[in-house]
């Protein structure tokens, strides 16, 4: 993860939280003066970041990443027009530490803004260049801001029997996977008993290996310490007693060999 | 030394009876007769003499003072007395058997004896089994090997429900469940759980399965589980008189990693008529009011 994800990450988690930050919502909530300051700051932000993306559309090489854009485009303006109404009543109001002319001032603005938002070029053929009712501008442009979602409703229904077969072999496909999803989740039900039987096998023959282990360590330590002993006792068999009778049989031998010579 | 067995028990049969000239039984002579005699009558099929002479065997062995020999030849006797289908005589040979390895300290050989009787009388003298079976459970749970029991535990329990001893079924399940419990064999628990709440249903308690069922939940384990997830449909099943989703359920690859015998009665349900027992959700309502009051 980079520093910017880092960064990134963090200020969606403060923005998100913003609104437990106490100071902040205090410093927010002091005057109504802010609250149209904030709005319409916020209002400005928006119609900024739409502009840019209307001029990335510009750019934009494929078809349609150009329709999307021009479609959340669409989408932003509707919204921030329904925040109009909102801000012109902010402007409105009276509030104390401000002067006559500022408020006026205030409903000004709150038109020019309108305005610009109904300029920012959202790919309708209409040419939009607003004139002061910009509200009203480019009918055509408020029906596609409205109904942009369902825009597709006219290619849909020229297509009814295309989509109706489509749809059809889609639920069919779906139910089989279904089926086989069936089967495998049988399968693996029963791996899963297996495995855990054979778990508590295992744990049940943990001791009894144990024990065997134990067994066997000292059976062969004590064939160990047998065996030491048995070879000293063969050795010292060997060492006197075979010796004497090797002697004794090979003079017996000799002796034999001798009368047979005789 | 003759290799004919009626000679070899004639002559260990001398060398054991006391007279004027013999004032100590030489028995290890007479053991070794008779086990040869013993082996030589099995290859022979004669079995009740090669019974009897590995009874003289094992008495000899433990005249020798050596009980692990003495019970291996009592087994050897007690099977050659389940051939021949003499059961009362099988149920005693394999406990004197059992006893001489409790001598030796080793209970794991003691109750596997005592199994191998139950086993071989279970579909002739299924009480006595019964009680064979407890007493083998109880021997391995004195020395506390636990895990060597379900297999017991199980057998019991088939036992019991054939004969259609419904209860004491349930209750050895739950004894089960205990045992795996002690040794944290919590599949075999949940599984043995989940059989005596079927082994209720079946006999149409329902109540004592939702009261079994209740226990049962005290484990928190067993309530997020496969098995009780499947009781607990069963019990609410059984409660709305959902006979399509009882039959559905019987069918479920739970019930069928279980013990045979809990599966055919699985199948079976659900047994009598299953009426939406009202009475039961009624019941539930006032505990409610009592916990909020």
């Amino acid at each position: 993860m980079s520093v910017i994800d880092l960064i990134t990450r963090v200020d969606s988690i403060c923005r998100k939280f913003d609104k437990y930050d106490v100071d902040k919502q205090a410093e927010l909530n002091v005057s109504g003066d802010d609250a149209f300051a904030r709005l319409y700051a916020v209002v400005e932000a928006e119609l900024d970041s739409t502009i840019e993306k209307a001029e990335s559309v510009a750019s934009a090489k494929n078809r349609a990443a150009v329709v999307a854009i021009n479609a959340e485009i669409r989408r932003t303006k509707a919204r921030l027009l329904d925040e109009i109404p909102k801000l012109q009543r902010l402007a409105m109001k009276k509030v104390r530490g401000l002067s006559r002319e500022e408020l006026e001032a205030r409903s000004d603005l709150v038109s020019a803004l309108k305005d610009r938002i109904a300029s920012v070029p959202d790919g309708t053929t209409t040419a939009a260049q607003p004139s002061s009712n910009g509200g009203a501008s480019a009918s055509t442009g408020i029906k596609f801001n409205s109904n942009y979602d369902g825009s597709f409703d006219s290619d849909y229904f020229q297509n009814t029997e295309e989509t109706d077969r489509f749809r059809q072999e889609y639920e069919m496909r779906k139910m089989k996977q279904d089926e086989g999803l069936d089967v495998i989740a049988e399968g693996l039900d029963t791996l899963k008993d297996m495995a855990h039987d054979m778990n508590e096998e295992l744990e049940r023959q943990v001791p009894l290996v144990d024990e065997i282990d134990e067994k066997v360590d000292k059976a062969s330590s004590d064939l160990r310490s047998t065996n030491v002993r048995l070879k000293d006792t063969v050795n010292q068999l060997r060492s006197s007693r075979n010796f004497c009778i090797d002697i004794i049989l090979l003079c017996l031998v000799l002796g034999i060999a001798a009368y047979l010579y005789k | 030394m003759s290799s004919d067995p009626d000679k070899l028990v004639a002559k260990a049969d001398k060398l054991t009876k006391l007279t004027l000239t013999r004032w100590s039984a030489d028995w290890r002579n007479a053991t070794l007769n008779y086990e040869q005699a013993a082996n030589a009558y099995r290859v022979a099929k004669k079995y009740g003499k090669a019974k009897d002479a590995f009874e003289q065997a094992s008495k000899g062995q433990e005249m020798l003072s050596s009980p692990w020999d003495a019970a291996k030849h009592m087994e050897s006797a007690a099977a050659l007395a389940k051939e021949i289908g003499n059961w009362n005589e099988v149920a005693d040979l394999y406990r004197r058997a059992s006893e001489l390895y409790v001598e030796c300290g080793r209970a794991q050989p003691a109750s596997d004896a005592l199994g191998k009787a139950a086993r071989a009388v279970e579909d002739h003298l299924p009480d006595v089994a019964v009680q064979l079976y407890t007493d083998a459970i109880s021997l391995l749970e004195e020395d506390d090997k636990d895990q060597m029991a379900f297999d017991l535990y199980r057998a019991l329990t088939a036992v019991y429900i054939k004969l259609e001893k419904y209860t004491d079924a349930a209750a050895a399940l739950l004894r089960l469940g205990l045992a795996a419990d002690k040794s944290s064999a919590t599949n075999s628990q949940f599984k043995a759980y989940l059989g005596a709440i079927i082994v209720y249903l079946y006999a149409h308690d329902v109540k004592a399965a939702e009261k079994c069922y209740n226990d049962c939940s005290q484990i928190s384990a067993f309530l997020g589980s496969d098995q009780g997830r499947c009781g607990s449909r069963l019990i609410s099943a059984y409660s709305e008189g959902d006979v399509e989703e009882i039959k559905r359920l019987a069918q479920s690859s739970t019930i069928s990693h279980l013990d045979h015998a809990i599966i055919k009665l699985g199948r079976k349900l659900p047994t009598g008529e299953v009426t939406a027992v009202k009475a039961g959700t009624e019941e539930g309502e006032g505990l409610d009011e009592n916990d909020l009051t």
